[in-house]
């Protein structure tokens, strides 16, 4: 297994700054990465300079061209196009499964303790991270879910009366992929969400894990990525988007204390297809 | 309920009726009520939708379209599916998997899984921070 899974780290026009990698290196992984850049990109070279054979470029129009965008503004400043990507690049290594993750993280942290609560601080993975990732993936392998995930903080709102709850049926920033198990991100924006929700309904299972938090840079205060997608249109485009898709159970609502913002907003007992024990089937 | 041992060098954990207090499993439990047909669906929305297509002085071929395009608006409770799901015969239960209106989960994968899961993580969590 652990021979058969590479992680993938998706970056754009922050050569000198992948976050991402001086956390994992931190946490001790020793599992190989490649750090995926498309081909539009113009600071390509200085990523070829500093990470070398670690970079895999792809082409972003060929993606874009691919799948439903949502829109025709001919804008694809989307991460929906390297994690597409991701697939056909793991086929190409003879890799199974993989891990995407953004290059902004600063901390995987731990959400239960060894007494299985919820820890008192803050207690991010200083070692053995390998072994985290590896008990995840397989968990992933065991069910049939699609993609499962790392909890991320908008998942701890509410702080830890949170812990103990089902996982949520979403996946969202960090991604255990199988290229047995392929699906097509769409749209440019909340291409995450739309995805566990369109495929969600006819019953692919999509999965949050909360015993791991990844900790990330605020969108809109780290350059380059999508900030400034999300700078330009607000977040009500992006939030409509998945109204548009899933208008049986999706709205538009607002959200945060004191700025608030628009975000989607799902009534999950009408979202997705239950998960039951076979002990209910005749 | 079975005592186990978070840390035996056994990593495989008997988890089959064990109760973690803190640890719920990404399953629905049947509510052992048998719904009506006509809970498991809302159709208001869409009814509307379709009285005023219905009413509009269009061409066909663009009703017919509008019509496939409002049952986008038609919810599914999938709570009382599952419910329904559970007291209904094998014809019916097939069906409803034929149509991905519920997921088994035929190994424990999920549930089971999870909680090793867990326990996994836990023992993660115990590596790098000892007590």
């Amino acid at each position: 297994m652990e021979n058969n899974f590479v992680i993938f780290i998706i970056s754009n026009n922050r050569p000198n700054n992948i976050i991402t990698l001086k956390t994992l290196k931190d946490a001790g992984s020793t599992i190989p990465y490649y750090i995926v850049v498309d081909n539009e990109d113009k600071s390509i070279d200085n990523y070829i300079d500093i990470y070398g054979e670690n970079i895999i470029v792809f082409d972003k129009k060929k993606y874009y061209n691919n799948i439903d965008n949502f829109n025709n503004l001919g804008v694809y400043r989307s991460t929906t196009y390297a994690r597409n990507a991701c697939f056909d690049i793991a086929k190409d290594l003879q890799k199974e499964y993989f891990l995407v993750l953004d290059d902004d993280y600063t901390a995987f942290k731990f959400r239960i303790n060894k007494n299985l609560n919820h820890p008192s601080g803050f207690f991010k993975v200083k070692k053995n991270i390998d072994k985290v990732f590896l008990y995840t993936l397989n968990y992933y392998i065991e069910t049939d879910c699609k993609s499962i995930c790392f909890s991320q903080g908008g998942d701890w709102f509410g702080g830890e009366k949170q812990f103990g709850s089902p996982p949520k049926r979403k996946a969202m920033n960090s991604f255990f992929c199988s290229i047995s198990r392929r699906f097509d991100f769409f749209s440019t924006l909340n291409e995450d969400v739309n995805t566990y929700m369109g495929l969600g309904k006819t019953g692919n299972v999509f999965l949050t894990i909360p015993f791991i938090q990844l900790d990330q840079m605020p969108t809109q205060n780290n350059k380059g990525g999508m900030s400034d997608a999300y700078i330009n249109s607000g977040t009500y485009t992006k939030s409509f988007y998945t109204v548009m898709l899933r208008p049986d159970c999706t709205k538009v609502s607002l959200m945060g204390r004191k700025n608030k913002r628009f975000h989607h907003l799902i009534d999950w007992s009408i979202a997705v297809p239950k998960i039951i024990d076979k002990k209910y089937k005749k | 309920m079975k005592q186990i041992s978070l840390f035996d060098d056994n990593k495989s954990f008997d988890t089959e009726n064990i109760y973690v207090q803190n640890i719920n499993v990404p399953l629905y439990r049947p509510r052992g009520i048998n719904p009506n047909i006509r809970e498991l669906f809302d159709t208001r929305k869409y009814n509307r939708l379709i009285q005023k297509i219905e009413e509009s002085d269009i061409d066909s071929n663009i009703k017919d379209f509008l019509k496939l395009a409002a049952t986008r608006h038609i919810v599914f409770n999938y709570e009382k599916i599952a419910d329904y799901y559970a007291n209904s015969n094998q014809k019916i239960q097939e069906l409803f998997e034929d149509n991905a209106l519920v997921v088994i989960d035929f190994n424990k994968a999920y549930s089971k899984g999870y909680i090793n899961l867990a326990y996994n993580i836990a023992n993660q969590y115990f590596e790098n921070y000892g007590e």
